[in-house]
């Protein structure tokens, strides 16, 4: 009798996930970018964000309830800022540990600052930042449980409905699709991953 | 052709190159040595702009780089570097064609680059193209490292201490093949390092620097005969001496620890003194050490009274030397006789030493081979 609510609330999950996660991704990587060109200023901004991405999500989104209201855009932006943080990092992190000697190599052949980014650090970079695409994927997807509590779907509806009417069963049928929704799209990452690693870097990412 | 005209470099109140001037003809093999923080890298650097002068000026071909734009400017000079730093995200042929695609070469042109390219160094296309830079040797590597600094033609070429991480084999094989290279290509190539056997092997002419001054800028056979001072002296070492053998003496190469007995001593105690020290003949010496003769164990079983004494029986034909004789007339007597052993006197007659086969073999291995 939950089949058609159950794919329901799977879809509005993964849209929520997919769309945050997307967010996420283009800040994350954009704002990385921008950090691992100006070292000096990440010296500070860095710390500063990572005291942010310890604020609980469910205070968060409770401010951004305050503000915004009952939408969807609420639970979008509070996910989307929270998946932000791990992809920024590894990408501010696998941009600066790109080896010194590519980068010169690069410039002395003539490369633009930006020809070197796109030419060499980011390709070099990419497992790394593909790295915490993964883990923001995996953490969104429950975070997006939080949804529910504002009344706006997703798998987080059975398990709050559950908790509030004392049934397990309620509970497990959100629990179980969140978690396998989890496992589903970090294969899926894993995937690409392995489509993005240049072959050539392939063999020193397994040794790492 | 390079000029530099009073280049200087600071790093705070570090003085790193100090006013420094000199000229780099076309088609010239130059390479840059001296001490570590000499600035020679420094100067290399300042060609292609990844360091810029503090004062002065950098010509190419009569231009001043500091007006023509950095990124085009290195795309005409190429650049070899010690860690190689081939992108390992891109195969062999991506990395020939980094130039050439940052200068928009079509496709086909990338090609034909590859294939002669490799061609030039013996590494066929079909097994090496396609290979990522970790599935290769290091000596293979840095090979392509110097292709891709070819790739687009430049008429200039910076290597910094580019065989520097390289096995000893490999090194010598690769500065083989730059030379090769060179002349066939005619490139301008400006060479850093800090081994001096590859510098002389190598360069046209050597720009010896230290604590960013040029000590001396010389062909190399020049510099082996007149070191401008004592570091490049140093620097040379025991290149100098293997350059000009005909300046070695006798001196060079003789044994001084020799067995020497009084020519008044008997015969009892010179078989005993050969015994002590294991040798078959001793060098007799008068009271003042001057040299009278040879005693043989064969000379002393010749005499039958055990009364004779070592005047008596020393031998005088061995032939002797003076210190300051040349070493290859010592040689060529010790190897034309049967004698195993010649004897090198001081100007006042005293004994210098003996020089023997071994003492030749040992000398000449030292001179070479260090």
């Amino acid at each position: 009798m939950y089949g058609m609510s159950l794919l329901r609330n799977i879809g509005i999950h993964l849209m929520y996930v997919l769309v945050s996660v997307t967010f996420g991704f283009i800040l994350g990587l954009t704002l990385g970018i921008l950090l691992s060109r100006a070292p000096k200023y990440s010296k500070i901004i860095l710390p500063i964000l990572s005291v942010f991405n310890t604020i609980p999500g469910i205070v968060f989104i409770g401010i951004l309830f305050l503000y915004l209201g009952m939408v969807p855009m609420t639970v979008i932006i509070a996910l989307s800022i929270y998946a932000m943080f791990p992809i920024l990092k590894n990408t501010y992190v696998g941009i600066t540990n790109v080896e010194q000697r590519y980068v010169e190599a690069a410039r002395g052949c003539g490369m633009s600052n930006r020809q070197i980014l796109f030419r060499v650090e980011l390709p070099l970079a990419m497992p790394t930042i593909i790295g915490g695409l993964r883990m923001a994927t995996i953490y969104t997807v429950s975070w997006t449980v939080l949804a529910a509590m504002i009344g706006l779907g997703g798998l987080g509806e059975f398990i709050y409905q559950g908790i509030n009417i004392n049934r397990n069963d309620m509970i497990l049928l959100g629990a179980i699709p969140a978690a396998v929704l989890a496992i589903l799209l970090g294969v899926l990452i894993d995937l690409l991953q392995r489509k993005v690693t240049p072959r050539g870097i392939r063999k020193e990412e397994k040794s790492r | 052709m390079i000029q530099f005209e009073n280049v200087t470099k600071r790093y705070g109140d570090a003085t790193v190159l100090d006013k420094i001037s000199f000229n780099i003809e076309p088609g010239q093999f130059a390479v840059l040595i001296g001490p570590s923080g000499c600035g020679k890298t420094t100067t290399l650097k300042t060609i292609n702009r990844l360091i810029e002068p503090d004062g002065g000026r950098v010509l190419i071909d009569g231009d001043d780089t500091a007006v023509i734009n950095r990124v085009q400017l290195r795309r005409r000079i190429g650049y070899v570097i010690q860690q190689i730093g081939l992108f390992p995200n891109m195969t062999v042929a991506q990395n020939i064609t980094v130039v050439p695609k940052l200068l928009k070469y079509d496709k086909e042109r990338c090609d034909k680059i590859v294939h002669e390219m490799l061609e030039m160094v013996d590494m066929p296309y079909e097994q090496y193209a396609h290979k990522y830079p970790t599935e290769m040797s290091g000596g293979q590597q840095q090979r392509i490292g110097v292709l891709r600094a070819l790739a687009a033609s430049p008429p200039i070429v910076l290597m910094d201490e580019p065989f520097g991480a390289l096995d000893p084999m490999t090194r010598s094989s690769l500065q083989d093949e730059i030379l090769r290279l060179q002349k066939k290509l005619h490139k301008t190539i400006v060479f850093v390092t800090h081994d001096m056997e590859e510098a002389l092997s190598l360069a046209d002419v050597i720009i010896f620097m230290e604590d960013g001054h040029i000590t001396q800028m010389a062909p190399p056979e020049e510099m082996l005969k007149n070191p401008a001072n004592e570091t490049v002296k140093n620097f040379l070492g025991k290149h100098i001496a293997a350059a000009d053998p005909s300046a070695l003496t006798a001196a060079d190469f003789m044994k001084t620890n020799v067995v020497t007995v009084d020519s008044k001593k008997g015969l009892r105690a010179s078989t005993a003194l050969m015994m002590r020290s294991n040798v078959d003949s001793l060098i007799v010496t008068d009271e003042n050490d001057r040299y009278i003769g040879t005693l043989s164990v064969e000379d002393i079983k010749s005499c039958g009274s055990p009364d004779c004494k070592v005047i008596d029986l020393l031998k005088t034909d061995r032939e002797t030397f003076r210190t300051t004789d040349d070493a290859k007339r010592c040689f060529d007597m010790l190897l034309s006789t049967k004698a195993n052993y010649v004897i090198v006197l001081n100007p006042d007659d005293t004994l210098a030493g003996i020089i023997t086969k071994t003492s030749i073999a040992k000398a000449l291995a030292e001179r070479l081979w260090g």
